[in-house]
């Protein structure tokens, strides 16, 4: 476990976070970035010259868990990664990401073309699984080149659409450019984009890992208390080894992630840590949902609030082709045999 | 002289290596001298003979490689945990035989530590480390499998010494085994729990019987062990009568955690293993290239990953002297289960190589087809599936019985 100078812990940071997510519940969206930014939640990995707390990601591993077990309806993941990808080139949008001044989210999916037009670019295109976009005031995009531009959301020709998906919590929207002009030191290298979608799908098992913990919480405590056959549910074997099921894909959601941020992790191991929250994740809150019978498949059960989450966030981080890319990248780093002859 | 016995115990100024240095060592030692034939991955393989293994085993233990983390008193290195990981990273990473006296290393031997006497520890434990001893394991019986509360074979008093009666089964490799670790009943069978005795029988001794099971691999390593008026010394008695087991449990449940600890390794030796030879092969090569198979080798990987991050925050968790209760539970379960999985998918593919067979591909199809078989066993033995999945309900979530 990695530890800072002043001896903090990540763990530390889970209570704090806790407590605020509970607090943003009733709040809206600007008084929650100004709620978690007071109690430091914003800059947790972003640079002290921005406000940040300048930790390693693995700080930022509870404060997201935590926002996926309350199911924080804001952009959370979004502001961590933004205060820092922005901390040198457009310190000032990371400064005011980091405060809570303004909200800023990223289009996870697809990509723009940008024209240049002296000091200015010029950005077409479509982008979606922007979280919050309809009220933000930045988003990030990507551009089909691999760099990304930051875009002022009162920009001319920004197109917000209806929010899509099955994520209540965090919707998620597709964002239209049409012609939008912004200053050419608005873009960040391609390594910056690289970097942050690295770094987003530990965070994606992170918020994974918070919305499982939730769902084999709620389902243990229906286990135990749900009487049928004149005994808790949780007397009959088919329950207790499928809650077992779940307990099991838990700690591997949780020890990956552990894995993926410690000082030897490569780019296997942090998306071995999203692939197997996403897996795992799904089955956690689906067992959760079958266990609580009927009353699952009500409305007023949050256990379908985090189903939904688990779902929009692995394919928000695209894992099928990030499962593909693993296996390719895997094979063609071995060699075959040397001495493949044929045997007479 | 064969190549093991020529080969160098482990040089004294490596022994005070720590860290990389430490792995390279271990790594450029075991490079060394593991035989060509050991190796289930090269064409030279051949199946070791027992004494071709004891030689193996020895050897890797004067090369640190053996009782790593056990005191220098009684043979061993004295080694920190975390090296002990190390060491087993760089075991797995080369495809080995499985060790002959698995059960004198990480059975026998961490409950002499925790319960024997002084005597005991010196007498048994250096003994298995330089494999004069090898040992097997006496606990389930016809009657007895996943409850050993239900087990019958009993330890009687007479006078100085015990009198051992009954039956074991399952009992790996005791055809080899010149010592079994006897778990018996010194009460009546109401007792359960209770009452459950350990000792380390001689299998020379007069009135034991062993008799050999075929598997469904042809091979005919586990046996029935057959106790008839066995007399026991005192001095071989392990623990109280009624306090070993307890004692055994603990020390059970963290071998549950650390033992064969190198299994992830070795599971993605194998995993590699298996993609160099179909990449060997232009049919295979083909199909490797495919979506789909991107998918499920992809698939083994991130199970591979996620074992390797149940065992490693194990360790770290023993290491900073956190009670490790259940948690080995965890990582065989993922592991039996995932390696079930890849193995099949081995099959899969191998099954669909080229004509006429090349002859990497037989290599692998031969390895990987005893893996198939041998899995089968991964979910059943050490606590089957379903205990695995009662212990993770029971004790890790205590699920309410709900009366």
């Amino acid at each position: 476990m990695t530890l800072t100078g002043e001896g903090l812990q990540p763990s530390e940071f889970a209570v704090t976070a806790s407590r605020a997510v509970a607090d943003c519940a009733a709040l809206d969206l600007r008084e929650q970035a100004r709620h978690l930014a007071n109690d430091g939640l914003l800059g947790v990995i972003a640079s002290q010259e921005v406000g940040g707390l300048d930790l390693p990601l693995a700080f930022a591993v509870p404060v997201v868990a935590a926002a996926g077990s309350g199911l924080l309806g804001f952009p959370l993941m979004e502001a961590l990664l933004l205060g820092r990808a922005l901390q040198e080139s457009l310190p000032r949008a990371a400064e005011a990401v980091v405060t809570g001044e303004t909200l800023a989210t990223i289009a996870w999916q697809g990509s723009v073309s940008a024209e240049r037009e002296g000091d200015s670019i010029v950005l077409n295109g479509w982008v979606a699984r922007a979280a919050c976009a309809a009220e933000a005031d930045s988003l990030l995009v990507r551009i089909g080149t691999g760099e990304a531009a930051l875009v002022p959301m009162d920009s001319d020709g920004t197109v917000v659409e209806e929010a899509t998906g099955l994520d209540l919590t965090v919707p998620e929207h597709s964002v239209r450019l049409q012609g939008v002009t912004i200053p050419a030191a608005s873009v960040l290298p391609e390594s910056a984009w690289k970097l942050l979608c690295s770094d987003a799908n530990v965070l994606r098992a992170a918020a994974i890992l918070g919305s499982a913990e939730a769902c084999l919480s709620l389902a243990q405590e229906h286990a135990s208390t749900r009487r049928q056959f004149g005994r808790a549910l949780s007397y009959n074997q088919a329950i207790r080894h499928a809650l077992a099921r779940q307990k099991l894909g838990l700690e591997g959601i949780r020890h990956a992630i552990t894995r993926s941020v410690s000082d030897e992790a490569a780019a296997t191991q942090r998306d071995a840590a999203f692939l197997a929250a996403g897996v795992y994740g799904s089955a956690i809150s689906e067992g959760a949902l079958q266990i609580y019978g009927g009353m699952g498949f009500t409305w007023d059960v949050p256990v379908h609030r985090h189903l939904r989450r688990v779902r929009a966030l692995q394919a928000q981080g695209e894992a099928s082709a990030t499962l593909a890319a693993l296996g390719r990248r895997y094979i063609d780093a071995i060699a075959p045999v040397a001495d493949a002859a044929v045997s007479g | 002289m064969t190549a093991i016995e020529r080969a160098a115990p482990e040089a004294a100024t490596t022994g005070e290596l720590s860290g990389e240095a430490y792995r390279v060592a271990k790594r450029r030692w075991l490079r060394a001298n593991l035989p060509a034939s050991f190796r289930s991955d090269v064409a030279a393989f051949a199946s070791p003979t027992l004494p071709q293994s004891i030689a193996w085993e020895a050897a890797m233990y004067r090369a640190g490689l053996a009782g790593i983390t056990w005191p220098k008193a009684y043979g061993g290195h004295g080694r920190t945990l975390r090296e002990h990981l190390i060491a087993n990273q760089e075991i797995g990473a080369l495809a080995m035989p499985e060790s002959v006296n698995s059960i004198g290393k990480e059975l026998a031997g961490p409950i002499i530590l925790a319960v024997g006497t002084e005597e005991q520890k010196h007498r048994f434990l250096p003994a298995i480390l330089e494999m004069r001893d090898v040992w097997c394991q006496g606990f389930s019986e016809p009657e007895a499998g996943s409850d050993l509360a239900g087990l019958r074979t009993s330890a009687t008093r007479d006078g100085d010494t015990w009198r051992i009666n009954g039956q074991k089964i399952w009992t790996s490799g005791a055809y080899r085994a010149q010592r079994c670790l006897v778990l018996a009943r010194t009460g009546p069978l109401e007792d359960r729990h209770r009452g459950l005795a350990m000792f380390a029988v001689r299998l020379d001794a007069k009135g034991v019987r062993v008799r050999p099971i075929k598997s469904i691999d042809g091979r005919e390593s586990f046996c029935e062990v057959f106790f008839d008026d066995v007399e026991v010394l005192e001095s071989d008695a392990l623990g109280a009568p009624d306090e070993g087991w307890n004692a055994a449990i603990r020390v059970l449940e963290i071998e549950r955690a650390t033992n064969r600890m190198y299994r992830s390794w070795r599971f993605e030796n194998e995993l590699r293993h298996l993609i160099s030879a179909c990449k060997s092969d232009p049919v295979l090569a083909q199909l490797v290239t495919e979506r789909h198979y991107e998918v499920k080798l992809g698939e083994v990987v991130v199970d591979i990953e996620v074992l390797k991050a149940h065992v490693e925050t194990a360790v770290d968790a023993l290491a900073n002297g956190d009670k490790i209760g259940a948690r080995g539970s965890l990582a065989k379960l993922h592991w039996s289960e995932a390696h079930q999985r890849f193995a099949a998918l081995a099959l899969e593919l191998l099954a669909q190589a080229s004509l006429p067979q090349i002859s990497a591909v037989q290599l692998a199809r031969r390895r990987f087809e005893a893996i198939y078989l041998q899995a089968r066993a991964e979910t059943i033995y050490a606590g089957t599936t379903e205990i695995q999945l009662g212990i993770i309900a029971d004790r890790i979530l205590q699920l309410s019985k709900g009366k």
